[in-house]
C-alpha cells in the first residue's frame, strides 16, 4: 500500500518529465483507437463490397504501429530511468530491494499506461466521429458527425497498446535489475566523449553515400525494365542502397557543416558562437545516429502522407470526371438515336431510369475536334444537374474539363475567334469554355474538350459516334455494367445504322457505371490513403518524441554549461535565445533531407502525374497540406521540448 | 594602493516568518587591489554564501558590497552580466569546463563573450596559455586532460579578460595533492606575476597558506583575520593552523 502511494506520488512530482512521454501515448492510444474504429464500423464496411480491405489495412498498420511503438516506449523509459538514476540508488541505498524498486517503477508507468489508455480512447472516440465523416464524405453518403463506441476497436487497441507497453517497460525493467548502486549514482558525473573521425573519412562517407543513393535509383530503373522475378531482387537492392545513402549522408553532412562552420574563425569567435557550436557538435556527435534514423523516418513519413493524401483526393478528383453519370454507353458508329431505346429499356428492367439523353458526337470537318449539339449538350447538363447554357445560333462555345488544356485552347479562342462550318460562320459566345466534369474522354467528346453548337449547325453534321448517358434511381448498382456489357454483346440488341452512313471497320463500345466505379476503386484508394494517414501520423509522433527525449537526456548537463555562461556574463535574454537557437538546430537537422525530398516528391508528382489529375493544383494543395500538418506535429513537439528546457535551465527571471 | 572590494555590514538571511537561518549575520571588510585573500572556515560558517553574495549569483539582506566603487548589491538584472563579464573571473572546485569545446576554446569562451575581436583571439589563448603552461593541451577536450591541467584551464580562462577581481571557490578541492600545489603556485604567480585580485574560499590550511591575508568566518561573521606580512610560507601556514585550533576546526581541515 504505502509502495503503491510512493508509486503515484512519484508520477505527480515527475509530471514534467512525463507530459511529453503521456502525450505520446495518448495520441498514439487515440489515433489507434480511432482508425480501428473506422474499420470495424459497420457503415463504412456497408458502403461497399470491398470495403474490409480498409478493415485489413488498419489492422496490418495497428500492428506495425504497436511494433514501431514499442522502441520508441522502451526508448523512452530509459530516458526517465536516466533522470531518475540517483533517486533509484538512494531507494536501493536505504535498504529497498533492486526488486521492489523495479517494481515500482513499473507501478508508476502502469499509471501513466492507463492513464494514457483511458484517455487516449475518449479522444479518439471523438475523433473516429470525425473520420467516418471524412470517410463518408469521400463516399457522398450523406453525413452528421456522431460519436460512437465501438467495443471491437476498443478491445484491440487495449492489446496492441498491452503488447506495445509490455514490451517496452519489461525492457526497461531488466536495465534497474542488472545496474548497480555505483552506476546508477555516478553515471551523471561520467564525462562524455567523442570519437572525431578524420575530414577525409567523413568527405570519402559521403561521396560514398551519393553513389550509393545513385546506383539505388539506376537499380530501380532496371528494375522498372524487368518484367521476371529479378525485378524484386533490384527493387530490394535499391530500397537498401537508398536508405544507407539517405542514413550515412544525413550523419556526415552535419559533422561537416560543423566542421566548417568550427573552421571559419570570424564567425566562430562571434558573441556566443564559440558555445552554440560546442553544444551542437556534442549532440551531433551523441545523437546523431539516432537523428539520422529520425531522418529516415520522417522521410517515410511524408512521403506516405503526401502520396496517401494526394492518392485519396486525386482519384477523388477524376471520378468526379471519370463517372459524371450513373450509367452511360459509348459506341463509335453512326446509329440511329432509336437504336439506344432497347438499351435503355433494359436498363430500366434492373433500375429505375429516371432521365436519359441519346446523342452523337459530331465529326467537324478539317478540325481535330468533336462537337455536340446545344440541346444534346444542355439535356446532359440537366442530368448533371447543372444550369443550361444559352447561346445564339451563331454562336458556339467549347467545354472542357481537362485543366490542362486550356491554355491552349483560350489561346486558339483569340487567334480563331471565328468558325466556319459547311459554308456558314459562328463566332465564339460571350463565355466561350465551359468547365464541369462531364468526361471528356469517352463521354461528353473523345479528346478531353469538345466543341458545343446550335443544333441546326450540328445538325449539318455527320453524328459518327453514338452515345447514351442514363440517370438512374439510387445512383444504380455496380454490376449493372457486366449486365450492360453482356446485353450488348448478347445479340438481343439490333442496333441501326444511320441511313447513308457505314459501319467503320472497328467499332469501340464502352459501358461506364459509376457505382461499379466507386466500389472498385474508391474503395481501395481510400484504404491506400486512410492506412497511409494513419502511418504517417503516428511515425511523426514518435519521431517527435524521440527527438524531444533525446534533447530531455541532456537537459542536466545542459543545465550545468548555460550555469557556466551565466556566470562568465551572457545575460538572460542571450541565454534564452542560445536554447532557442540550439534546440531549433537539433530539431531542423533531421528535417533537412525529408524536406527536401518530400518537395523533390511534389515537383515530381506534379511533374509526372499533375497532368492525369483532372482538378488543377491539387498536387500542390495537398503537398502543402501535408507539410503543414507536419508542421504542426513537429512545432508542438518543439514548443513543448522548448518549454521544458527553458523551466530547467533558465533562472525564472530568464525564462 | 587602491580599495578595489570593500564590504559594507552585509547580512544575509534565508527563509521567512520563524524559521530563519542566518548564513552571514554582519561582514565587514576591505581587499586592497593585487591582494591574494583567502577565506576560511568550518562548513556553514557562511564562505560560500560570502562569495555568491560577492559574486553576484546570491542577493545580500542587507549591506552594501562596493567592486571598485560600484555598489554590486544595487544592480539589476539587466545590468549584472555585463558586470560579471566586466569585473569578475571564476574557479570553481569542479572546474566547470564545457567538455563540448576544447581546452582552447574555453578559454577563448571568455573572451568572445567579451566580445574581443575574432583576430585577436588565438593570440591572447596561446599567451595565456603560455604563462600557465597548458600550451601542449590546447587541442585537447576537458576529458583528455588531469584535473591540474583542467582548473588551470579553468585559471586561465578566468583571468584572460583581466578582471577585477578572481574569485575562486575552492579550487584545490577536487586535485591531489601535487596537483594542488602546482595549481596554488600558479594562482600566487598570478597575483604576483599579473597583479590580479584573488579572493580565495578554503577549508584547506595548506590551500590558505598562499594568499597574504586570512579571514576566518565562524557562524557568519568574521572570527579574526591574519596576515602573511614577511613571514615565510612555513610560518605562516602554522599560524592559519593556530588559529583553526583556537576556533576548534581541529586538524581534519589540515592536509
Amino acid at each position: 500500500m504505502m509502495y503503491a502511494k510512493l508509486a503515484l506520488r512519484n508520477v505527480r512530482r515527475s509530471l514534467r518529465d512525463y507530459i511529453i512521454y503521456f502525450v505520446t501515448l495518448t495520441l498514439t492510444a487515440a489515433l489507434m483507437y480511432s482508425f480501428l474504429a473506422l474499420g470495424f464500423s459497420s457503415d463504412v464496411l456497408a458502403m461497399a463490397e470491398n470495403m474490409s480491405m480498409l478493415t485489413t489495412g488498419i489492422l496490418l498498420m495497428s500492428a506495425l504501429v504497436a511494433f514501431m511503438s514499442s522502441f520508441v516506449i522502451g526508448y523512452a523509459i530509459r530516458f526517465m530511468l536516466g533522470r531518475r538514476k540517483k533517486e533509484f540508488a538512494t531507494y536501493e541505498l536505504i535498504g529497498m530491494e533492486a526488486k521492489i524498486v523495479r517494481n515500482l517503477f513499473l507501478a508508476e508507468n502502469s499509471i501513466i499506461g492507463i492513464g494514457a489508455f483511458l484517455l487516449g480512447s475518449l479522444v479518439g472516440t471523438g475523433l473516429s466521429g470525425l473520420l467516418n465523416q471524412v470517410v463518408k464524405n469521400i463516399f457522398e453518403v450523406p453525413h452528421t458527425y456522431q460519436v460512437s463506441f465501438s467495443l471491437r476497436a476498443w478491445a484491440v487497441t487495449f492489446l496492441f497498446f498491452a503488447l506495445m507497453y509490455g514490451f517496452g517497460t519489461l525492457r526497461a525493467a531488466k536495465i534497474i535489475r542488472h545496474q548497480k548502486v555505483i552506476d546508477l549514482l555516478y553515471d551523471n558525473r561520467k564525462n562524455e566523449e567523442y570519437r572525431f573521425k578524420s575530414f577525409r573519412h567523413s568527405l570519402l562517407v559521403v561521396l560514398l553515400s551519393i553513389a550509393a543513393m545513385v546506383a539505388g535509383v539506376i537499380l530501380l530503373g532496371r528494375m522498372l525494365q524487368t518484367q521476371t522475378n529479378e525485378a524484386f531482387l533490384y527493387l530490394g537492392g535499391a530500397c537498401l542502397l537508398i536508405l544507407a545513402g539517405v542514413y550515412e549522408l544525413h550523419r556526415q553532412i552535419p559533422l561537416l557543416l560543423h566542421r566548417f562552420a568550427k573552421q571559419n574563425l570570424r564567425h566562430k569567435y562571434k558573441e556566443e558562437n564559440l558555445f552554440f557550436l560546442g553544444q551542437i557538435g556534442r549532440r551531433i556527435h551523441s545523437a546523431g545516429r539516432t537523428m539520422a534514423v529520425v531522418a529516415i523516418l520522417l522521410t517515410v513519413s511524408l512521403a506516405t502522407m503526401f502520396v496517401g493524401l494526394t492518392m485519396g483526393a486525386g482519384y477523388k478528383a477524376n471520378m468526379k470526371a471519370y463517372y459524371p453519370y450513373d450509367a452511360g454507353v459509348a459506341i463509335d458508329a453512326p446509329l440511329e438515336k432509336s437504336s439506344m431505346d432497347s438499351i435503355v429499356s433494359f436498363t430500366e428492367d434492373h433500375c429505375g431510369v429516371e432521365d436519359s439523353v441519346s446523342y452523337y458526337l459530331y465529326a467537324v470537318p478539317e478540325k481535330p475536334i468533336e462537337a455536340l449539339s446545344l440541346s444534346d449538350y444542355n439535356h446532359l447538363r440537366e442530368i448533371l444537374g447543372l444550369s443550361p447554357v444559352v447561346m445564339g445560333n451563331n454562336e458556339f462555345l467549347v467545354h472542357c474539363d481537362t485543366w490542362n488544356y486550356m491554355d491552349g485552347i483560350r489561346q486558339g479562342l483569340e487567334q480563331q475567334p471565328e468558325i466556319t462550318l459547311n459554308g456558314r460562320t459562328l463566332t465564339v459566345a460571350e463565355t466561350p469554355i465551359l468547365t464541369e466534369p462531364m468526361e471528356q474522354y469517352q463521354m461528353a467528346g473523345t479528346k478531353g474538350y469538345v466543341l458545343v453548337l446550335p443544333d441546326e449547325a450540328a445538325s449539318q453534321l455527320v453524328g459518327e459516334k453514338s452515345r447514351l448517358a442514363m440517370k438512374l434511381e439510387d445512383g444504380g448498382y455496380p454490376e449493372l455494367k457486366s449486365d450492360l456489357k453482356q446485353f450488348l454483346n448478347s445479340g438481343k440488341w439490333q442496333p441501326e445504322l444511320q441511313s447513308s452512313q457505314q459501319l467503320p471497320e472497328k467499332v469501340t463500345m464502352g459501358v461506364t457505371v459509376k457505382a461499379w466505379g466507386v466500389a472498385n476503386s474508391l474503395t481501395g484508394f481510400t484504404a491506400i490513403s486512410f492506412c497511409g494517414l494513419y502511418l504517417s501520423i503516428i511515425f511523426i509522433i514518435l519521431s517527435c518524441s524521440v527527438l524531444a527525449f533525446e534533447q530531455l537526456s541532456a537537459i542536466d548537463k545542459n543545465q550545468k554549461n548555460y550555469a557556466v555562461i551565466d556566470r562568465l556574463g551572457v545575460p538572460g535574454h542571450r541565454q534564452a535565445s542560445l536554447i532557442r537557437r540550439e534546440l531549433s538546430t537539433v530539431f531542423l537537422i533531421p528535417l533537412l533531407f525529408p524536406l527536401l525530398l518530400t518537395v523533390l516528391l511534389i515537383a515530381g508528382a506534379q511533374f509526372f502525374f499533375g497532368e492525369a489529375i483532372l482538378q488543377q493544383g491539387l498536387v500542390p494543395l495537398y503537398g502543402l497540406v501535408t507539410i503543414l500538418l507536419f508542421c504542426a506535429i513537429y512545432l508542438t513537439y518543439f514548443g513543448a521540448t522548448m518549454f521544458l528546457f527553458k523551466r530547467v535551465i533558465l533562472r525564472p527571471e530568464m525564462r | 594602493m587602491k580599495e578595489i572590494l570593500k564590504l559594507d555590514h552585509i547580512q544575509k538571511y534565508y527563509g521567512n516568518g520563524g524559521n530563519v537561518t542566518k548564513a552571514i549575520q554582519d561582514i565587514s571588510f576591505s581587499v586592497q587591489e593585487g591582494e591574494f585573500v583567502g577565506i576560511m572556515g568550518a562548513s556553514g560558517s557562511g564562505k560560500t554564501t560570502l562569495l555568491n553574495c560577492i559574486s553576484t549569483i546570491d542577493t545580500v539582506s542587507a549591506g552594501h558590497i562596493y567592486l571598485d566603487g560600484i555598489d554590486v548589491t544595487e544592480i539589476n538584472e539587466k545590468q549584472i552580466a555585463r558586470f560579471r563579464r566586466e569585473n569578475l573571473g571564476f574557479v570553481f572546485q569542479d572546474f566547470n569546463l564545457l567538455d563540448t569545446l576544447t581546452i582552447s576554446e574555453n578559454i577563448a569562451l571568455a573572451l568572445t563573450i567579451n566580445k574581443v575581436p575574432a583576430g585577436e583571439i588565438d593570440g591572447r589563448v596561446r599567451e595565456m596559455a603560455g604563462k600557465l603552461n597548458i600550451t601542449d593541451i590546447l587541442d585537447k577536450y576537458p576529458y583528455q586532460v588531469s584535473g591540474g591541467q583542467k582548473q588551470r584551464c579553468a585559471c586561465a580562462r578566468a583571468i584572460i579578460n583581466q578582471p577585477k577581481l578572481i574569485l575562486a571557490d575552492e579550487p584545490t578541492g577536487a586535485l591531489d595533492s601535487h596537483s594542488s600545489q602546482m595549481l596554488l603556485s600558479t594562482i600566487q604567480s598570478i597575483n604576483e606575476d599579473l597583479g590580479a585580485t584573488i579572493l580565495m574560499v578554503t577549508h584547506d590550511a595548506f590551500s590558505a597558506s598562499y594568499a597574504n591575508r586570512i579571514l576566518f568566518l565562524r557562524d557568519g561573521t568574521i572570527f579574526t583575520e591574519i596576515r602573511k606580512g614577511g613571514d615565510s610560507r612555513r610560518t605562516f601556514f602554522e599560524k592559519i593552523l593556530d588559529v583553526l585550533t583556537m576556533m576548534g576546526g581541529g586538524m581534519n581541515d589540515v592536509r
